[in-house]
């Protein structure tokens, strides 16, 4: 490899190195899941969209429906004029037939129409099963980040505990309880150094005084009894 | 020019979780079986910072008014409108004479008992706030309620409703 390749290899690993310094993955995660949410928006107005125009067809369907129904009835009705002598019964047949291809036109329109509905149907279940394989996802990858965040926020109060207890032991309280132990200890030797260079240095005479100054306790007892004894 | 620099605008639902609440002009939702439009949307003033909505809801076949209500919960009712003729009382010649309906009313047989009079203002979208009265009556096992209100002197309008749980209403579509 030349020397230019290496270092230009080099560059671009610390590059790498600095944006990945830089990258916050749970920030990142979260625009990921925002920018899903806006791909969600869009699917569901298209679904909107599409449900919107099933409704109209079912307008329609009703609508065309009820036309036929009307133009059914007036051409009984101009039927019954012409038995009852209000019509001639030639305008009343060219009315009443005229009526009934309306009738049957509206019937078509109908049909059609729910033929359209019944596809625009299948069609919203078809977007709707797309939309909901989408919301589960989003839903998924929300509650993980949920739970990744929890474990971040342990994970860093873990680490600021243990740092904080690194630091207790090496610098801290341990320390100077230590330090305070080993004076202790020298303090107690240094106590015991000193009495025992005092005993040496008291002389015979000092011995003997003590002897005679302090009786000891029995032959003091014993002098009280007796002369306790000569008083009786 | 400097549309390109625009920050488009964020929805004020979550696409993931839509609530009643959410509800706007054009949304579709499921209900009883059917999707249902919202053609359009209103607001009440009803004073104190209180407001409802209402919205007039279409499934190609019948029309009803959907109301909901957003105080400490969620009320949600589901109406349609009746004729004033459909009652067996004269309520428009009782509102003209004491100035509201009568305490007890009667629809399709049943019992309806004044339980609440209301005092507010109406917004269709527009800039303007039509002042209005209604009254709420309620059947026995308060299953069903009936509203009457009044606009302006001589103008009145009554529908019949029936209360319902949010999880009724489904797959709430948004549209722009």
């Amino acid at each position: 490899m030349g020397i230019f390749k290496r270092l230009f290899k080099v560059g671009q690993s610390e590059a790498n190195a600095a944006i990945d310094k830089l990258e916050d993955p749970i920030k990142m995660t979260e625009q990921g899941i925002k920018d899903l949410k806006k791909d969600l928006d869009k699917s569901l107005q298209a679904l909107a969209e599409v449900k919107s125009v099933a409704i109209r067809t079912r307008k329609e369907v009703t609508e065309h429906t009820n036309r036929a129904k009307s133009y059914e009835h007036k051409a009984v009705q101009l039927l019954q004029k012409a038995q009852s002598g209000g019509l001639s019964e030639a305008e009343a047949d060219r009315l009443a037939t005229e009526a009934l291809n309306r009738k049957e036109e509206s019937e078509r329109h109908a049909a059609t129409a729910k033929e359209n509905h019944t596809k625009l149907q299948q069609q919203i279940q078809q977007l709707k099963n797309n939309v909901d394989k989408l919301k589960s996802s989003i839903a998924k990858y929300e509650n993980e980040l949920k739970m990744l965040k929890a474990r971040s926020r342990v994970s860093n109060a873990t680490k600021k505990l243990n740092k904080s207890m690194a630091k207790v032991d090496s610098s801290g309280t341990i320390a100077l309880l230590e330090r305070m132990k080993e004076k202790v200890d020298q303090d107690e030797a240094m106590a015991e150094a000193y009495g025992e260079i005092a005993n040496e240095n008291r002389g015979i005479d000092a011995e003997i005084d003590d002897v005679l100054d302090t009786p000891s306790g029995g032959s003091s007892a014993l002098a009280e009894l007796k002369a306790k004894m000569n008083k009786d | 020019m400097f549309n390109f620099f625009k920050k488009k605008k964020e929805p004020d639902y979550d696409p993931l979780n839509i609530q009643v609440t959410d509800l706007k002009k054009g949304f579709i939702f499921d209900y009883d079986l059917s999707q249902w439009e919202i053609k359009e949307e209103y607001t009440y003033d009803w004073g104190d910072n209180f407001f409802t909505k209402e919205y007039k809801v279409s499934d190609g076949d019948k029309t009803l008014f959907l109301s909901v209500e957003e105080d400490d919960e969620v009320e949600i009712s589901v109406g349609e409108k009746i004729r004033l003729s459909s009652f067996e009382e004269d309520i428009e010649s009782e509102i003209t004479k004491n100035g509201r309906p009568p305490k007890k009313i009667h629809y399709n047989g049943e019992t309806f008992r004044r339980e609440e009079e209301s005092p507010g203002y109406f917004n269709d979208g527009g800039s303007d706030w039509v002042e209005m009265i209604s009254w709420d009556y309620y059947n026995s096992d308060e299953s069903q309620v009936i509203t009457i209100e009044q606009w302006g002197e001589r103008e009145f309008d009554a529908s019949i409703g029936k209360p319902i749980e949010a999880y009724e209403i489904s797959n709430i579509t948004p549209i722009e």
